[in-house]
C-alpha cells in the first residue's frame, strides 16, 4: 500500500517545481494541465490500481485459507458424528469459520477494513434496501454474505443435535457460494 | 458451553420476605382500552434543572453529539428512587467554556428532588462524563456508581452515609479514553462483580477541540465526520479480585474487542439459559458483539453466527443503545438495539439457546423506528397489562439537518412508545401517549423507574444542551403490578444477573437484574411486573447468579416486596 505521506511529498515537490518553472515565470500561462502533473497522476493511478490488485489478492488468500480451514473442520465434524463422538466443538468451529467467510475474515480483519471505508456514518439506506450495499467488502457481495451467515447460523444450531445429512446440506450451500465468488476472479 | 451449576437447595426452602409496601390501588383491570397511555412532563416541578452540556452547538465532533446517560438508584436506601445525571462539557470553537457537573438528585418523596451533588461528592471530577452503571461492586449493601468518561473512568463508592468517594484509580479501572457503555456482571462465577467498559473512538481532547465538520451529508451540508474513517478504541474488561481491585483481563477471558468496534451500549444477561452471564455490546456501524460465556470465565464471540450482530439484510447497523426483555412471554430473552436515522432499530428474537432472528419487520418495530436516530430504549410494561412495551428515545446527531427540511429529518425528535399486543407485535401509540410524547427533543439516555412509588414506571430522559426530561406515567393502569427488590447479604455474592420468574394469571413473566442498559443508562433495579387482571402471583421464583433458587407462592399483587437471598 502506498503511504499517504509519500504521495504528499511527491505532490508537494511537483507543486514547487511547477510554481518555480521558467514557463510560468516567463509570461502568459499555457492552457492545459501541465504534463508533469499528468505524468505524476498516471504514475499514481498505476500505484493505486496495483494496490487494489494487491488488496484483492490478499482478501482472496484470506478467504481461501478460511475455506480450507472450514473444509477440514467439516471433515472432522463429520468424522466425529459418524463415530458417535461429541461433535459440538467442531460444529461450532465450523459455524464460526463460515461466518468469517461471510465477514471476509474475522473481526480483526474488519478493524482493518473500516480504516479503508470512507469517513462518516457510512449508511446508504437505499442501497441497503436493494441489497447492494457492501460496506467496503472486496470480494464477498451482500448476497453471498447472507448465504454464508445463514448457513453459519444453521450449522451452529446443529451443535446441540448433530445431523450429518443436514450438515452436508448446509456445507453444500457454503461450498457452492464460495466457488461462485472465486469464479469471478 | 459451561455445565450448569448445581442448584443450591433453595427450592422450597425458607424464603425471606423482609419488607413490603403497598402502593395506591390500581384502576380496575381493563378499565382503559389498549393504546391509552398518558405521560406528563414534570421535569420543572420535580426540580431536575441541571443543564446537560454537549460540546458545541454545531456539533463539530461526534463527542459533541454523543450525549450522556441517566440513572435511577436508591443511593440512601430510603425506598425512593434518586436520579443521577452524567454531564458533558460546553465548548465554543476550540475552547472549553464549561466543564459540566454531574448531578445527584435525592428523591424527597413528594414528587420533587433535592440536588445533593455537592454534599455527596458526585459531581464527576470535572470530567466529560458519558455512561453510568450502578451496582454494589464491593458488596457492602450500598449501590455504587460507575461513571464512564472521555478520560479516566470514575468509580463512586457509596460510603453508606450519603457520600461517595472516587476509588477508580485504586480499583484499577480508570482506563482513560472515550469510554461509553458499561456493565458489571459476574463473568467467572466467583460471586464478585467484574466490569466491561465499551469504548468508542481513539481520539484526544486536542482532536475534539480542533475538529471541523468535513463530512459531506447528502451533498447539501458539512457535518462531523466519523465514526468510519476514525480509529476505534478497544473496549476493556476488568476482572475483580473480590477485594475492591480489578485487573484488565480481556485477552485471558476472550472478551476482546478484536474489531475495535465503535462501542456504545452494553448489556449482560444469560441469553442462552445455561446459568451464566453472557454479554452483548452494541457497536456503532460495526457488527454487534455477543460474547457467550463458555464457563469458567472464558468467553467466545458468537455474534455473527448467532444472528445477533447484523440486520436481516446482513448489514452492520449503527448500534447505539440496547435493551433486553421477553417480548412474547416465551421465557427467552430478546434484544432490541437502537440505530441510526433512516435505518430501523433492530429486534432480535431469542430462541433461548443463544440464537437470534431479526424480527423487526414482523414485530412492527421496523417502520416506526426507521426515520429517527435512536438511542435510549427500554422494554417496560408501562400499562401493567402483562406484557413489555417498548420506549425509544430519539434525536439526530447533526443540527444541520434542520436546514434541509426536504429530507424530513429533524435534529430534535419525539420519543416513541410502541405498545406490545402480548404476542410480541408492537404498535406505535406515541401520538396518544400524552403530552410527554408530543415534544421533540435531542434525546439520548433513557432510564425507566417508578420514582413516585405508585406502581407504574416513569421515564427519565437525557437531552443535549438542556435539562433532562422526567415523564411521569399517568396512564390509567390496566392491571395489577408487583415490584421486587432483590437483596444479597454482604459477602454472599451479588444480585446483579439474578432472574425473577413470575407466574400469574396463566402467564409467565421474566425479568433480570442488570447494572445498566439502554443508552449509557440505568433503570430502576427493583424489578417491575405488570400482572394484567391477576390479583396475585401464583409462583415467584428467584434464580440467583450462583445458581441457587428461592420460590414464593401466592404473592398478593400491588405491592413492593423485598426478597433477601436465603442461606
Amino acid at each position: 500500500m502506498v503511504r499517504a505521506g509519500r504521495i504528499l511529498t511527491l505532490l508537494l515537490a511537483l507543486a514547487i517545481f511547477t510554481l518555480t518553472s521558467p514557463v510560468l515565470a516567463a509570461g502568459p500561462a499555457p492552457t492545459g494541465t501541465p504534463e508533469e502533473m499528468v505524468a505524476t497522476y498516471r504514475s499514481l493511478a498505476e500505484t493505486i490500481l496495483s494496490a487494489k490488485k494487491t488488496e484483492w489478492n490478499l482478501v482472496s488468500s484470506i478467504l481461501a485459507a478460511t475455506y480450507q480451514h472450514a473444509e477440514g473442520t467439516m471433515a472432522q465434524a463429520q468424522g466425529e458424528i459418524k463415530a458417535h463422538k461429541d461433535a459440538k466443538a467442531q460444529i461450532e468451529k465450523l459455524a464460526a469459520l463460515v461466518a468469517e467467510l461471510g465477514n471476509e475474515g474475522d473481526s480483526s480483519v474488519a478493524s482493518v477494513r473500516k480504516k479503508l471505508v470512507e469517513g462518516g456514518h457510512h449508511h446508504h439506506a437505499a442501497e441497503e434496501q436493494q441489497g447492494i450495499y457492501d460496506e467496503g467488502y472486496v470480494i464477498v457481495t451482500r448476497t453471498a454474505k447472507k448465504v454464508f451467515l445463514e448457513a453459519a447460523s444453521n450449522i451452529g444450531k446443529m451443535a446441540g443435535s448433530p445431523n450429518a445429512a443436514a450438515l452436508t446440506s448446509e456445507w453444500g450451500k457454503v461450498s457452492k457460494q464460495y466457488t461462485e465468488l472465486m469464479a469471478h476472479k | 458451553m459451561s455445565l450448569r451449576r448445581l442448584l443450591c437447595a433453595g427450592l422450597g426452602a425458607a424464603v425471606f420476605l423482609i419488607g413490603c409496601g403497598k402502593a395506591s390501588a390500581p384502576s380496575p383491570a381493563g378499565a382503559s382500552p389498549p393504546g391509552s397511555f398518558k405521560f406528563t412532563d414534570v421535569t420543572r416541578e420535580a426540580g431536575l434543572t441541571r443543564v446537560l452540556l454537549a460540546g458545541r452547538p454545531e456539533k463539530d465532533h461526534l463527542l459533541d453529539s454523543a450525549g450522556a446517560g441517566v440513572a435511577w438508584l436508591d443511593f440512601d436506601g430510603d425506598g425512593r428512587l434518586d436520579a443521577y445525571l452524567a454531564n458533558g462539557w460546553k465548548l465554543s470553537g476550540n475552547h472549553i467554556v464549561e466543564k459540566g457537573r454531574n448531578a445527584l438528585y435525592r428523591n424527597r418523596g413528594d414528587g420533587t428532588f433535592e440536588d445533593v451533588t455537592d454534599r455527596s461528592h458526585t459531581a464527576g471530577e470535572e470530567r466529560w462524563s458519558a455512561g453510568i452503571a450502578v451496582a454494589d461492586y464491593d458488596n457492602d449493601g450500598h449501590p455504587d456508581i460507575l461513571v464512564t468518561t472521555f478520560g479516566p473512568n470514575i468509580l463512586y463508592r457509596n460510603r453508606g452515609d450519603g457520600t461517595f468517594e472516587n476509588v477508580a484509580a485504586t480499583a484499577g479501572i480508570e482506563a482513560p479514553g472515550w469510554n461509553t457503555g458499561a456493565a458489571f456482571f459476574d463473568a467467572d462465577g466467583d460471586g464478585n462483580l467484574d466490569l466491561y467498559v465499551a469504548s468508542y473512538i481513539d481520539c484526544t481532547l486536542s482532536d475534539v477541540l480542533e475538529a471541523r465538520r468535513t463530512l459531506d451529508w447528502k451533498g447539501v451540508d458539512k457535518v462531523a465526520p466519523g465514526p468510519f474513517g476514525l480509529q476505534g478504541a478497544a473496549d476493556h474488561f476488568f476482572l475483580s479480585d473480590g477485594h475492591g481491585r480489578f485487573r484488565e483481563a480481556s485477552a485471558e477471558t476472550g472478551l476482546v474487542d478484536r474489531a475495535l468496534g465503535y462501542g456504545f451500549g452494553v448489556r449482560a444477561a444469560d441469553f442462552d439459559n445455561d446459568g451464566d452471564m453472557d454479554l452483548y455490546v452494541a457497536n456503532d456501524s460495526d457488527p454487534n458483539y455477543l460474547f457467550r460465556n463458555e464457563g469458567g470465565g472464558k468467553f467466545q464471540e458468537v455474534g455473527l453466527w448467532s444472528g445477533a450482530s447484523l440486520s436481516a439484510n446482513a448489514a452492520a447497523q449503527a448500534g447505539m443503545g440496547v435493551t433486553v426483555g421477553d417480548i412474547q412471554g416465551d421465557g427467552f430473552l430478546d434484544i432490541f438495539v437502537t440505530n441510526f436515522a433512516e435505518d430501523y432499530s433492530v429486534l432480535y428474537r431469542g430462541d433461548g439457546r443463544g440464537f437470534f432472528e431479526d424480527v423487526s419487520e414482523i414485530a412492527g418495530v421496523a417502520g416506526p423506528t426507521f426515520k429517527p436516530l435512536s438511542w435510549g430504549a427500554a422494554f417496560a410494561d408501562l400499562d401493567c397489562d402483562g406484557d413489555e412495551d417498548l420506549v425509544v428515545v430519539n434525536g439526530h446527531i447533526y443540527p444541520q439537518v434542520d436546514r434541509h427540511p426536504e429530507f424530513g429529518l429533524t435534529y430534535a425528535e419525539k420519543s416513541l412508545l410502541l405498545e406490545n399486543d402480548g404476542q410480541g407485535r408492537f404498535q406505535d401509540v406515541s401520538a396518544g401517549a400524552g403530552p410527554g410524547f408530543q415534544t421533540a427533543r435531542p434525546g439520548r439516555g433513557l432510564a425507566v423507574g417508578d420514582y413516585d412509588n405508585d406502581g407504574d414506571l416513569d421515564l427519565l430522559i437525557s437531552n443535549l444542551d438542556a435539562p433532562p426530561t422526567l415523564l411521569r406515567n399517568d396512564t390509567p393502569r390496566r392491571g395489577s403490578f408487583l415490584t421486587v427488590t432483590l437483596e444479597v447479604p454482604p459477602g454472599r455474592g451479588t444480585a446483579i444477573g439474578a432472574r425473577v420468574i413470575a407466574s400469574a394469571g396463566g402467564r409467565t413473566l421474566i425479568r433480570d437484574l442488570a447494572s445498566g442498559e439502554s443508552y449509557l443508562s440505568v433503570h430502576d433495579q427493583r424489578l417491575h411486573f405488570g400482572l394484567g387482571s391477576a390479583l396475585k402471583v401464583d409462583r415467584l421464583e428467584v434464580r440467583w447468579p450462583d445458581g441457587s433458587r428461592q420460590v414464593l407462592t401466592d404473592v398478593p399483587a400491588n405491592q413492593f416486596i423485598r426478597i433477601k437471598k436465603s442461606n
